[in-house]
C-alpha cells in the first residue's frame, strides 16, 4: 500500500524533473538572449515552487539553492544584474546541482554537500564576485553527458480520461454496428476485419477501464480521521480497521460512492455503536470496533462497513415502516428481515430518536441506496441484535458497460438497466384486473401494479396519473416487470426491441436535473436512446398512482 | 469555428484599432433576423435525429447526438412566440450549437445561418423601454442596423442559456 | 453544508497537499486550478466559499488573478499561499482584499487555523 509520504514523494520527484527540465530550456534561452523577460519569469516562478515543494519535504539545501537563485532570478528580471560573465557560470553550477540533488532525492540517496556552491549564490545576490574554481567546469561537461531521465509516472485529469472511456464507448457503439453489416454482407474479409476490429476495440476498451482505476485506500485511508472526529463528538471510543486498500476500483464510482460511504460510517458510529455506558451494561468492551474493508467478488467489488454494535432492532423498524405508511400492518407481519431492512433505506425513513449534529443532518440511508442505484450497484444488511451490523456495497469494477433491455413507446427506443428487471411478460386483458383505477396482474402470488410508460414519461403535471378502465385494455399488454427495493411495477410498452450491453453517457447540463434518466446511450444505428432510471420511475409512480 | 481567446487575460496589448469589428451568426426566427456573435457559436450543422425528451418545456424539442456529445436542441421560435400561428416547422432545418458555460445547447433554426462582420459601433443597446416588454428582449444585447437597412437582433447567448432559464417550466413560460 | 474551497496553485505537488488537508478536516474542495484563466474560470463555475490562492502563478501573477476574482466572484473568500520572499506582493494582495497569507512550506495546523477564520470571519486579517 501506498503511504501519503511515498505519494508525495512521488508528486515532489515528478513535479521537480519536470522543473528542471524546463529550467533547463529557458537557461539556454537566456544564453542567447539574456533580457528574455518570459523565459526569466519562468525560472523565478520555477524556482519559487521548487524551493517551496523542497521545503515542504524537508529537503532544506535544495530549498536553499532554489531560493537564492530564485533572488538571483529576480534581480536580473528588476535590472539589477546582468545575466553574464561569473554570474552565468554561478547559475549553472546552483541549477546542475538542483539536478543532482533531484536524482539523489530520487535513488533515495544522501544529498551533496552544497556548502561552497550557496556561498557562492550569496556572493552573488550581495553584488560580490563568486569564487569559482576549474572542478566546476568539469563537472558541468559530465552533467551534458548524462542521460536525460524522465519521470516515469504521468500525471492525467480525470477529465481526459472520461473523455477517452467516452470515446471508446463510441468506438465500441460503431464496432457493433460494422459488425452487423458485415454479417449483413456477408462478405468474408469484411468478417474477418471487423472480427479483429472487435478484439482490438475490446483490449482497448480494457486498456482504458484499467488505466482509471485505483486503490479503494485512497478513500479509506480519509476515514480515520472522520472516526476520530465522530467518536469524539458522541464520546464513544472506537477502534477503527482498514483493510483492502489495494483493491482496484474505478475512480468515479470512487468518487459517488464517497459520501454514501462517509453517511454509513458516521452512522455507524453515531447509531450502530453504543454509549460506553451501555457496552459495559451488555457486557461489551468498551472500544467499538469497526471495520472498513474491501474485497474483490468476481467482477465487483465489496465495500463493508461493519460494527460490533447494538444491531437493527426489526421489530422497531417494521413497527416504524407501518406508522410511516410504507406498508399495512398485515403485509409487515408477513415480511421477513431482509424485506423489513430495506425499509431503512427508503426516502426520510430514519430510526434515530433526536437529530445529531453528526448524522442527522435531514438525511437517511436513503443516500447510500441512491448513489448505488446510480451505479447499478446492490446493498446488502446483515445483522443481529446485541451483536452488530455489516453494511455491503458491491459495486461494479468499472462504470464502463451495463446489460440494458432496450423497449419501444410511440417509435422511441429506451434502455432499462438489467439490474433492475424482473422479468417480461405478454397479458391478455383477462389476466389484468383494475383495482382502485390501477392496473394490477398477478405474479407469483404476488399483485403487481403495471402502469403504461408513455403516461409515467409524457403525463404532465403533478396530478394523479388517469385512472385505468378494464374495457380500455384491448390486446396483448407488453409488461416490463422491474424492481428496486424490494418493489415490483409493470411498465406496459409498445415492444421489446433486444437486450444488449450498452454504454451510458450521462445527461449532460441543463438537462442533467431530471431525475428519471440515467443517462443516454447510442444505439448501433446512432440513434440516441435514453436510459430509464428505474428508482426514479418507481418513486413517480408511487407520487402519481391514481 | 473560429477559436477566440476568451480568457480574461488582463494584460492585452493595447493597439489602437481603427473600428472594432464583430462577427455574427445570422438566422432567422418568425418573421426577423437574429444575431449572435461568433464566439458564442460551436458549430452549425443540419438538425440530426432529436429524441423527445419527457419532462421538459414543450420549447425543448429533445436531445441529440452532435457528434458524440448529447445536447438539448431548442426552438426559440416557440420559446419567445414568434412562430406564426399555423406555419409548420420546416422538414429540414439546422441547428446552431451554442456554447454555454460549461455544457453546449442547439437552437434550431428554420434557414441556413449565415456569417456576417460589422463595426461593433453599428450595434446599439437595447433602449431601456424594451428590456421587458417581451421575455425575449430580456435576452437582448442590442440591435444592429444594416446600411442596406433591415436590422438584425443581436442575442446575448450566455443570459439566455443558464440552466434556470432553460429549464423554465412551460406554464411561466406561456403566461410572460 | 461542507464549505466548498477552491485550491490555485501551479504546482501539483503543493495542491495535493492542500487539497488532502482540506478535504481530511471536512472541507470539499471543488476544484484545483493550476493558473490564472482556469482559476477564473472555475471560480465563475463552482462558486466556491473560499479560494487558496498562490501568489505566482505562469500565465499571470496572483495579484492580476486576485483583482479579477474580486471582480467575478466578490462573495468568495481569498487566502493567499505563497513562499516566503514575495512579502511585497502579499500586502499588496491583502490591500486588495485577500483575507489572509499562508507561508509555504505550511504546517496542516496553519492552514486549518487560517481558513478556518478566513471561513468564519471574513473580516480580520491575519497572517503567519
Amino acid at each position: 500500500m501506498k503511504t501519503r509520504d511515498q505519494e508525495y514523494r512521488e508528486l515532489f520527484m515528478a513535479e521537480a524533473l519536470e522543473y528542471y527540465d524546463s529550467m533547463s530550456r529557458h537557461l539556454s534561452e537566456l544564453e542567447r538572449n539574456p533580457n528574455a523577460g518570459p523565459a526569466l519569469n519562468e525560472l523565478f516562478r520555477l524556482m519559487h515552487n521548487l524551493k517551496a515543494n523542497a521545503r515542504a519535504m524537508g529537503f532544506t539545501d535544495l530549498g536553499e539553492i532554489a531560493h537564492h537563485l530564485e533572488t538571483i532570478f529576480g534581480l536580473i528580471r528588476d535590472k539589477e544584474r546582468e545575466f553574464s560573465g561569473a554570474l552565468i557560470k554561478v547559475v549553472f553550477a546552483g541549477v546542475d546541482a538542483l539536478g543532482s540533488m533531484i536524482r539523489a532525492v530520487g535513488a533515495s540517496q544522501p544529498l551533496p554537500d552544497a556548502t561552497a556552491l550557496l556561498e557562492n549564490l550569496d556572493r552573488v545576490v550581495r553584488g560580490e564576485a563568486p569564487v569559482l574554481d576549474e572542478a566546476e567546469a568539469g563537472e558541468t561537461e559530465e552533467e551534458s553527458n548524462r542521460k536525460m531521465e524522465l519521470s516515469d509516472l504521468v500525471y492525467i485529469q480525470v477529465k481526459k480520461l472520461d473523455n477517452l472511456l467516452n470515446l471508446v464507448g463510441e468506438l465500441v457503439i460503431d464496432r457493433d454496428r460494422i459488425m452487423t453489416l458485415a454479417q449483413e454482407l456477408d462478405n468474408p474479409a469484411l468478417l474477418a476485419t471487423a472480427q479483429h476490429l472487435f478484439r482490438i476495440s475490446d483490449d482497448l476498451q480494457y486498456s482504458v477501464m484499467d488505466a482509471r482505476l485505483v486503490g479503494v485506500g485512497v478513500l479509506l485511508n480519509k476515514f480515520p480521521r472522520v472516526v476520530r472526529d465522530v467518536a469524539s463528538a458522541e464520546d464513544k471510543e472506537v477502534e477503527l480497521t482498514l483493510s483492502g486498500q489495494d483493491v482496484q476500483i474505478d475512480r468515479n464510482i470512487l468518487q459517488i460512492i464517497t459520501d454514501a460511504l462517509l453517511h454509513l460510517v458516521r452512522n455507524a458510529v453515531s447509531h450502530g455503536l453504543e454509549t460506553t455506558e451501555n457496552r459495559l451494561k451488555a457486557g461489551k468492551p468498551v472500544v467499538g470496533k469497526l471495520t472498513l474493508s474491501a474485497m474483490t467478488e468476481r467482477d465487483d467489488v465489496l465495500l463493508q462497513v461493519r460494527d460490533d454494535g447494538r444491531g437493527i432492532d426489526t421489530e422497531a423498524v417494521r413497527r416504524k415502516a407501518v406508522e410511516r405508511g410504507l406498508t399495512t400492518a398485515h403485509t409487515a407481519a408477513g415480511l421477513d428481515k431482509e424485506a423489513v431492512w430495506a425499509f431503512l433505506f427508503e426516502p426520510g425513513f430514519s430510526m434515530a430518536q433526536k437529530v445529531t449534529d453528526i448524522s442527522g443532518r435531514g438525511v437517511g440511508l436513503d443516500v447510500v441506496k441512491l448513489a448505488l442505484d446510480s451505479l447499478g450497484g446492490q446493498l446488502r444488511v446483515d445483522s443481529e441484535m446485541g451483536v452488530g451490523t455489516t453494511f455491503t456495497l458491491v459495486l461494479p469494477t468499472s462504470i464502463a458497460v451495463k446489460g440494458a433491455l432496450l423497449v419501444e413507446v410511440d417509435e422511441r427506443p429506451y434502455a432499462i438497466p438489467l439490474m433492475h428487471t424482473d422479468t417480461v411478460l405478454a397479458l391478455h386483458p383477462g389476466q389484468i384486473s383494475v383495482v382502485g383505477g390501477v392496473m394490477v396482474t398477478h405474479l407469483h402470488e404476488q399483485s403487481v401494479p403495471l402502469v403504461p410508460l408513455r403516461q409515467l414519461l409524457y403525463d404532465e403535471g403533478v396530478e394523479p396519473l388517469p385512472a385505468a378502465n378494464k374495457s380500455d385494455i384491448e390486446g396483448t399488454q407488453h409488461v416490463l416487470v422491474v424492481n428496486y427495493n424490494n418493489r415490483r411495477l409493470g411498465l406496459v410498452v409498445d415492444r421489446f426491441m433486444r437486450q444488449q450491453n450498452i454504454v451510458i453517457k450521462p445527461l449532460s447540463k441543463p438537462l442533467d436535473t431530471i431525475d428519471l434518466f440515467g443517462g443516454v446511450t447510442l444505439l448501433g444505428s446512432g440513434q440516441v436512446c435514453l436510459v430509464l432510471d428505474v428508482p426514479a420511475l418507481t418513486r413517480l409512480f408511487l407520487a402519481k398512482r391514481p | 469555428m473560429a477559436e477566440i481567446d476568451t480568457a480574461f487575460s488582463s494584460a492585452k496589448p493595447e493597439r489602437a484599432k481603427p473600428a472594432e469589428l464583430v462577427q455574427l451568426i445570422v438566422f432567422r426566427l418568425g418573421d426577423e433576423d437574429y444575431g449572435i456573435r461568433i464566439e458564442q457559436v460551436k458549430e452549425v450543422t443540419v438538425t440530426p435525429d432529436v429524441a423527445r425528451m419527457p419532462k421538459t418545456p414543450p420549447f425543448i424539442k429533445g436531445i441529440a447526438n452532435l457528434r458524440g456529445d448529447i445536447i438539448a436542441i431548442i426552438d426559440l421560435e416557440e420559446r419567445f412566440n414568434l412562430r406564426p400561428a399555423g406555419r409548420p416547422l420546416p422538414e429540414r432545418s439546422y441547428t446552431v450549437a451554442v456554447e454555454a458555460a460549461d455544457y453546449t445547447l442547439g437552437l434550431m433554426v428554420r434557414e441556413v445561418p449565415r456569417p456576417l462582420t460589422m463595426p461593433l459601433s453599428q450595434i446599439e443597446a437595447a433602449p431601456e423601454f424594451v428590456q421587458d416588454s417581451s421575455t425575449r428582449d430580456k435576452y437582448l444585447e442590442g440591435i444592429a442596423k444594416l446600411p442596406e437597412g433591415g436590422i438584425i437582433i443581436v442575442l446575448d447567448m450566455r443570459k439566455l442559456l443558464t440552466p434556470s432559464e432553460v429549464m423554465r417550466l412551460p406554464g411561466k413560460v406561456a403566461s410572460s | 453544508m461542507n464549505k466548498r474551497i477552491l485550491i490555485v496553485d501551479d504546482s501539483f505537488y503543493m495542491r495535493t497537499m492542500l487539497k488532502n488537508m482540506l478535504t481530511d478536516a471536512g472541507y470539499e474542495v471543488v476544484g484545483e486550478a493550476a493558473n490564472g484563466a482556469q482559476a477564473l474560470e472555475m471560480a465563475t463555475s463552482t462558486e466556491p466559499d473560499l479560494i487558496t490562492l498562490d501568489v505566482i502563478l505562469p500565465d499571470n501573477t496572483g495579484l492580476d488573478v486576485l483583482k479579477n476574482l474580486r471582480q467575478i466572484q466578490p462573495s468568495a473568500k481569498v487566502v493567499m499561499c505563497s513562499a516566503v520572499g514575495q512579502e511585497i506582493i502579499v500586502n499588496e494582495a491583502i490591500e486588495n482584499g485577500a483575507l489572509a497569507y499562508i507561508v509555504k512550506p505550511f504546517s496542516e495546523e496553519k492552514v486549518l487555523e487560517i481558513v478556518g477564520a478566513a471561513l468564519q470571519n471574513g473580516a480580520s486579517e491575519q497572517t503567519a
